[in-house]
């Protein structure tokens, strides 16, 4: 992993159009903005990791569940 | 196109319903496409098949028949991703999960729905940040 030291008010350039910068540091929480064009989709990774581990505990299913499946209320 | 599925057996599907998700789904970026199958006397849950992969199925539902509230928000970059005009021509499917030996073992994820334009047959799964809706949220029957 590339690591780099950035000040409050300094930015990364990630590609071409992806502009990440350090707003404010306080203690131990980092405030950050991203400038991005909206064709890329930013994500805090804790909810991505959540939707990535349901999928996957998902995937893994095995067996018959069909049949043994909640019904909706009508 | 005949898909082979280690769940469903051999699978014989007309080309042109097989759905393209470009990005994959979430920690599955290589699978781009899928069939979703139908099960016979259910209207509530379908199959989501991998066409190039045998072994990845994924159980979804569509969520209103268990959560009638439930109020996604397609944003505009994934409607022009999916090249969705109208509202209506997307179908919403949330992926179930199957935890045996806990207390709510069903559970659907509203947090990260699929989104299906019927018309393009393009899909992605969404992330709903800051929505409050969950990842596991309990299927509980009638």
């Amino acid at each position: 992993m590339l690591v780099l030291s950035r000040r409050a008010n300094q930015s990364i350039v990630i590609g071409n159009d992806v502009v990440v910068t350090v707003l404010e540091v306080r203690g131990d929480h980092v405030r950050l903005g991203i400038q991005a064009p909206r064709t890329v989709s930013v994500h805090r990774e804790e909810v991505y990791a959540e939707i990535q581990r349901e999928n996957r505990t998902a995937a893994a299913v095995t067996g018959d569940v069909v049949g043994s499946l909640p019904r909706p209320p009508r | 196109v005949l898909v082979r599925s280690e769940r469903l057996g051999d699978l014989a599907v007309d080309d042109d319903k097989v759905l393209t998700f470009p990005e994959g789904l979430v920690g599955f970026p290589g699978d781009t496409r899928f069939v979703m199958i139908e099960i016979a006397d259910d209207d509530a849950y379908r199959w989501l098949q991998s066409v190039d992969d045998p072994t990845l199925s994924f159980l979804t539902v569509i969520p209103w028949h268990f959560f009638p509230d439930y109020e996604p928000e397609i944003d505009a970059l994934t409607q022009q991703e999916l090249g969705l005009k109208v509202v209506t021509d997307a179908i919403v499917l949330c992926i179930v999960t199957i935890r045996e030996g806990t207390p709510v073992p069903v559970t659907a994820n509203l947090l990260g729905p699929l989104v299906v334009n019927t018309v393009s047959r393009v899909g992605r799964q969404i992330v709903l940040a800051d929505s409050g809706y969950p990842a596991r949220a309990g299927l509980v029957g009638a």
